[in-house]
Formats: structure tokens, sequence, C-alpha cells
């Protein structure tokens, strides 16, 4: 049994924190998250220069043949910083399909451009009606002419706005919920009759409805085989949910510390806070459920990397207890700041919030408690 | 015995009891016919004063108290009789309480009504209860409430703003910064804790002025919270002049005045009746959210969240109404008076979460003009405003300490 990273990873854990350290302090991030596009060009020029966004693609696509460990390591790194970068959307989501189902000739299309950071690309999935299940898929795809017709509304999109393409999960057979007949497709934004409806996100970030309306694609943009996408799509939230529980632990990390940190120098009562008993016990619960996550973040991580069909059930518990602790980690870190917990002003708030978003993405506590314990 | 009768109504929980004989064999809970015309009248009071298609909200707000005025100091239900309040029974309170939740009634704000006019009805000498009170009442000055500072939040007493008496005796000169203060940025006047002498323990040498807000030496400047919006604010005060006429009751008391207050404030923010309402509109926002052949209030877990939480709230409500038949008997509020604040305020920020969970993907939509059903749409936001339900009024440690304090007799607790 090894925890060690690698000599590389070391290397890159350390790059990637210094870069967070460097660039993303509360001030920057705000205002950053406030103007078009949302994340800094520059940054995302420099996450490309410095080989992040190449690190999880093969070595014959032209990548640095890394794998989810990899992307735990630098994701960790980008939750201490709310990284606001679409790391997620374009190489974790839109790359992951990519790489795991396109034919030759869109890899090479798209890969080296994703990793260059000069395309950027997204996976459109959710629904109204689906809430948090995946195969839940209304939005349809037609045979016509050779290509397809499709037509349905995405919800929640993620980096829309910034996107060039849009990888689009629809319905090619079967009923609304059936894991069969649901078919990938890659779609150019600027297609006619895809509408986007883009929006902030409670966390800083951005999202977009997208209406598909009578949107012609040719056969070639079908990724993956007709019928079979759903496979496809659940390794690559499954990656997606190891990649936000790995951001999820490094805010956590913040938040714990920073709490720590505070009630050690506000005093009241002629005590620092960090003298009351019921306020050091909470944060040692803080403590432990970092721990743990970042525990159940391993276990999840290596066994998905030896075998993923095996770590299902892990990666379940692991979105459970990330959504269940993330945002017990960011209430307390609240309530032991008191009144300075709730002001814009404190990063923990923005940290507590990034934690509430990444509970509800990807299913929720509830959701993956309910998956795990039926499975 | 406890029974219930006609408590029922389509959607809420409503019953009330006798108070009298409530310690006895006899402790029971139903509306006398006297209440139950009460509740009418209440009633069909909202529904006639109700806001018109068109009309301006603000001049229907006016209106709206002086008619309460009319039914007999029902724009101060909580003042007593002597002060022009209606003199209801606990009983009439509750009702009351249960129906303002329910219908859509003029915005009222706590600071002057319900927190500065019961110590002016205290400690104010008979001139200032008849300069101030008037227009508290006619909702014409707005207040704000200057208490906390960076360095005296939970321990209040370690409050440090100057008042210094000048040398004609005149006036007092106030130097220092006041941190939280609701609305200060809209408010007219102030209520304020100020240091006159700090020579003996913390809580002594504390006074309490009044005075306007829009008057050089003061400064405002907004603190952003985390749902976005800007209610609370800090404010610096650099020699401003306030008359002393302006002092209540005796200078270094101010501590006194202050503490009665704040148990004040602390029963009003549990927030029951509101909570029985917005429970309602919870259920019926998860029943929206469509589940197979379903919806989510099927979902076992989500479920039984919704059945805790109201499970804690029907015990919490006969808290309240345990505590205010003892006081309704003559007697201080009982012990169990000193879990309603944790309880309620707790019972709030459980519905607010459960809120965000029936958003589901929308939850993290921000914004009017984001995605998802009208009820995600504020539901993020109200959730993270709510997490300071538990700071403020008493942060919930702090209160925790005064029960095991001053209810279980644990004297080794850490504030005062
Ligand atoms: C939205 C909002 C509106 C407000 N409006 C007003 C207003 O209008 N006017 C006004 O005067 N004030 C107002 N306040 C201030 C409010 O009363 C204070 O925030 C509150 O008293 C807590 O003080 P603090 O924020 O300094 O937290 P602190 O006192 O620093 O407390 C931080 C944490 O330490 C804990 N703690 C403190 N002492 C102890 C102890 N002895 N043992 C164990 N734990 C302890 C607290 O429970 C809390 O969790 C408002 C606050 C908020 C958040």
């Amino acid at each position: 049994m090894n925890f060690e990273l690698s000599e590389e990873q070391k290397m890159i854990q350390q790059s990637v924190e210094r870069f967070v350290q460097e660039n993303y302090d509360l001030t920057n991030r705000v205002k950053i998250s406030s103007e078009d596009p949302g994340y800094s060009k520059e940054y995302w020029g420099s996450m490309a220069d410095l080989g992040w966004l190449g690190l999880a693609f093969d070595e014959e696509d032209g990548g640095f043949g890394g794998n989810q460990i990899d992307t735990l390591v630098l994701m960790e790194q980008f939750g201490k910083g709310l990284v606001l970068e679409p790391f997620l959307a374009n190489i974790v989501l839109g790359g992951g399909i990519i790489k795991r189902a396109a034919s030759p000739a869109i890899k090479e299309s798209i890969i080296p451009s994703l990793m260059e950071g000069k395309l950027q690309i997204t996976l459109a999935y959710a629904e109204e009606q689906s809430r948090f299940d995946i195969e839940d898929v209304a939005t349809a795809a037609r045979e016509e002419d050779g290509g397809f017709i499709i037509n349905g509304k995405k919800s929640m999109v993620l980096n829309a706005e910034s996107a060039d393409k849009i990888i689009v999960v629809t319905r090619t057979s079967g009923s609304q919920v059936d894991e069969n007949g649901i078919s990938l497709f890659i779609v150019d934004a600027s297609s006619e009759g895809v509408e986007k409806q883009n929006f902030p996100t409670v966390d800083g970030l951005r999202a977009s409805e997208i209406t598909f309306e009578d949107v012609k694609v040719s056969s070639e943009a079908l990724v993956g085989e007709k019928d079979k996408g759903f496979k496809i799509l659940q390794a690559v939230v499954n990656d997606a949910i190891l990649a936000l529980s790995a951001e999820a632990v490094g805010a956590m990390e913040v938040l714990y510390k920073d709490t720590v940190e505070y009630t050690q120098q506000r005093e009241q009562f002629d005590h620092a806070l960090s003298d009351f008993q019921v306020l050091q016990h909470r944060m040692v619960d803080m403590f432990m459920e970092y721990e743990q996550c970042k525990s159940l973040l391993f276990r999840a991580t290596l066994e998905t990397v030896e075998d993923p069909d095996l770590a299902q059930r892990t990666v379940h518990a692991l979105k459970h207890l990330i959504g269940k602790s993330g945002i017990f980690v960011g209430e307390s870190a609240v309530q032991l700041h008191g009144g300075m917990g709730v002001t814009e002003e404190l990063r923990i708030g923005h940290f507590f919030k990034r934690l509430l978003v990444i509970d509800s993405q990807f299913g929720n506590a509830d959701f993956h408690l309910d998956k795990f314990t039926n499975l | 015995m406890l029974y219930f009768a006609g408590l029922r109504s389509k959607k809420i929980l409503i019953f009330t009891f006798i108070f009298t004989n409530f310690n006895t064999k006899n402790m029971h809970i139903n509306l006398s016919s006297d209440d139950l015309a009460f509740r009418d009248d209440v009633r069909s009071f909202f529904e006639e004063n109700k806001i018109k298609a068109g009309e301006d909200y603000f001049s229907w707000r006016l209106g709206w108290f002086e008619k309460a005025r009319e039914k007999g100091g029902w724009d101060v239900p909580k003042w007593p009789e002597k002060f022009g309040g209606p003199g209801w029974t606990p009983t009439q309170h509750y009702i009351w309480e249960q129906e303002t939740a329910k219908a859509n009634i003029p915005f009222d704000l706590p600071f002057g009504l319900g927190m500065l006019a019961p110590i002016l009805m205290n400690y104010g000498n008979e001139e200032q209860q008849k300069r101030f009170m008037p227009d508290i009442r006619d909702r014409k000055v707005n207040w704000c409430q200057g208490y906390s500072e960076p360095g005296a939040g939970s321990d209040l007493a370690n409050l440090k703003t100057k008042a210094v008496l000048s040398e004609d005796g005149k006036h007092y000169i106030v130097n220092g910064s006041k941190i939280w203060t609701t609305l200060a940025h809209v408010a007219d006047w102030i209520f304020c804790l100020t240091r006159t002498d700090d020579s003996g323990i913390k809580q002594q040498g504390i006074t309490f002025l009044l005075f306007p807000m829009k008057q050089e030496g003061i400064e405002v400047k907004p603190i952003i919270t985390l749902g976005g919006s800007h209610t609370v604010n800090t404010v610096h005060f650099t020699d401003v002049k306030v008359p002393v006429e302006n002092m209540i009751g005796e200078e270094g008391k101010g501590w006194t005045y202050a503490k009665g207050l704040l148990e004040h404030e602390r029963t009003g923010l549990a927030g029951l009746s509101k909570s029985l309402v917005e429970l309602e509109q919870l259920k019926d926002n998860a029943r929206s959210v469509q589940r197979g052949n379903g919806n989510l209030m099927d979902d076992s877990s989500y479920k039984s969240k919704v059945g805790e939480l109201e499970i804690d709230l029907l015990a919490t409500e006969f808290t309240e109404l345990r505590s205010l038949a003892s006081a309704a008997a003559g007697g201080e509020p009982g012990p169990e008076s000193s879990i309603l604040k944790l309880k309620g305020t707790e019972i709030k920020q459980r519905i607010a979460k459960l809120t965000v969970e029936a958003s589901g993907i929308y939850s993290s939509a921000w914004g009017d003009k984001s995605a998802g059903p009208a009820f995600a749409k504020g539901g993020t936001a109200g959730y993270l405003n709510s997490r300071y339900f538990t700071i403020y009024g008493g942060a919930s440690e702090v209160q925790k300490d005064i029960v095991a304090k001053k209810v279980l007799g644990l004297t080794k607790g850490s504030s005062k």
C-alpha cells in the first residue's frame, strides 16, 4: 500500500499550490468572477503552458498519460483558492467524453487545442425533470438524411457561455429513463437552433440553460456508439465526482484552518474564542470530517484507477460524505466566525458557497446514499 | 387530559389553549367561542384590508396601520393597554401570531416598535415617552439598534464607544464604532449603548442614548452579507453631540435596560408561526418536484427529514405556549422559554436547508434571471441568510451557556 505521490506529482502539487497562493486571493477572485468571461484567460493560458490541461490525456493523443490521481492533485489545490478557470467542464467533462469515446478524427481535431487552452468544450446532460438521474434524458436525436436532428432543453450547463463545442446527451431510443438508448453528440455551440441563456451560479461561476431546436448534425458528430452512451457518461460523471470531491477537500482544509486561526485571534469575555471548549470540539469535528473525506477520496480514486466498475459503490459513498461533511464544515466555519462569517468580506463564506454548490452537482448527499445502499 | 378540538384548518395547525389551570388535571386546549369570534374578526380584518391591484404599497401600509389602530390597538399588539395596546389575552396573541403568519400584511420593523418602545415604557421619562412613542407607533421614524461593536459581540458589555459629558453638562460627545447595525443606512434614529465610565466592572458605566442618524459626525458603511444583500452596516461616530435629555434612565445603568430588552428580542426571534407556514410551503414545493410516478415527498430520506422537522416544530410550539401560559399566570417565563430561541432558529435553518435540497440542480442558480422553479430562486439566498439566525440576538453557543448557568445551575459557564 502506498499513499505517496510520485516525485512528478509532488512537483505539480507544489506548482499549483504556488499558483493559487500567488493569484487567488479573495479580492482577485471576486474581480475575475464578476467580469466576463468569468475566469481569467491569462490564467487559463498559463495552465495550458504549464501542462496541467494535458495531464489526464493519453500519450497517444498527445497528453501526459496521467489518470484520476493527477486530476486529484490539481483539483485539491484548485479547491484551496476556489479557482474559476473551467478545468472541470473542459478537461474532466468534455475532454473526458472525447478521450474515452471519440473517433480518431475527432480526437485529433479537439484534444490538442483543448490542451493548449484554445478550444473550449462542455457537457450538457442535466434536464429540467432529471434532477440527479443522469439516465433521465428527454432531449431527442432523430435520424434523418443520414444525420441527426436534436430537439430538447438542457439545464445548468457549466461553462456553456465560453464553450465552442457542446457534447449533448440525447435519447435515440427507449423510454425517457432507460440506460439504453442514450447517445452523445458533439455540436458546435454556434449551430443554428442552439440558444443559450447564461447566468451566474451561487459560487461565482457561470452556467446556462440551452435549448436545441431542430439542430442538425452529421453522423460524424456521434461520439461513441449510438444508443450506448450511458456507460461513457457514467464513467465521466464518476471522474467529475472524484474531481469535485478533491476540490471540496481542498476547500474544507482552508475552512477548518481559517477557523482555527480566527478563533485564536478573536477575543470575547477576556478569552480567545479558542479557549472555549464547545468551540474546540466543534473545530475537532470539522477537522475529523475533513480527514475522513480525504480518506474516502483516496480510496475512491485508487479504486477507480484500478477497476472503475468495482469502484462505483465507493464513488457513491464519497459523494455522499463530501456533500454532508462539506456543508457541515462550511456551516461550522460561518458559525464560529460569528457575524464576520456571514459577510462577503471574509473568504470563508465563499468557500462555504462553493461546497454548497458541489453538493448539488452530480447528485447530492441523499441521492448518493440511496444509490450506495441499493447497490 | 389533552384534547384537540377543530384544530386542523386546511393547511395549518391552529390551536390554542385555555390558559387557566394549565398545571392541573384540567389541562386542555381548545378555542372558546370568544376566541373563535376574535379569530374570525382578525381574518376578516386582513381580508378587508388587503392591498388592491395597482395600490401604492407605502400608502396602503400606513393606511393599514391606521385602520388597525381604530380596531383598538391592533397596530401595536404587544404594547400594554396603558400605552394604547389592545390588552389581549395570551390566547389572542397566539391567534394573532398564527393569522399574521398566513396573511399578507404590511412589513414592520422590530427596532422601534418591539425593542426601543418597551425600554421607553419601562425606563424612559414621561417626556421621552411623549416625544418618541407616537412616531414609532405611526411608523414615521425608523430606528436602528447600536449595540454591537467590533470588540463587543457576544461579550456585549465590552463595548467601548465613548460618551463624554460636555463641560456645560448639556451634551454627551460620542466617539467610536458600531458594527452589524441593521438598516442603519435607512434609519432616522439610533438607540445606542455608550460607555460613560470604565472604572468599574464592564457592565457598569454603560449609558443608553438616543440620537438622530442624519447628522454630522456619523458615517455609515455597508457590509454585504452572503446572500448578496445590504442590510447591515458599520457606523462610525466622530464627536457626535447628543443632548442630555436624550439619555434614557440614569447614566451608567444602560446595561440593565438593554439586558431586559435582549430577553425580549430573543423570544421574538423564535418565529414559530412563520415556520409552520413555511413548513407547509416547503411540503408544497417538494410535492411540485416530480420523481418517477410520484414526487419528492415520496422520497424516503427527504420525507423523513421533513417529518423530523415537523415533530420538532410541534414540540417547540408547545414549549412556546407553555412559556406564554406561565407568563400569563403572572410568573416569570419558565425555564422552557430559554430554549425557544435555540430551537426556533434551528428550525428555520432546517426549513431553508430543505428548500435548497428540494431545488436540486437549480439550487446553485443565482439571481432572478437564472433557471429553475420559482421557489428555488430565492431558496439558496434564504438558506445562506438563515445562517445568521444562530448568530445574532445571542449566538447559540452563548445561549446554551446561559441555559447551563441560569437554568441548570452549572456555574462554570464562560460567558456572562
Ligand atoms: C445579520 C446580522 C444582523 C445584526 N444586527 C444587529 C443590530 O442591528 N444591532 C446590533 O447591535 N447588533 C447586530 N448584530 C450583531 C449580533 O448581535 C452579533 O453578531 C452577535 O452578538 C455575535 O457577536 P459576534 O458576531 O461578534 O461573534 P463573536 O462574539 O465573536 O462569536 C463568534 C463565535 O464564538 C462563539 N462564542 C462567543 N463567546 C463564547 C463563549 N463564551 N462560549 C462559547 N462560545 C462563544 C459564538 O457563539 C460564535 O459562534 C447583527 C448580526 C448579524 C449577523
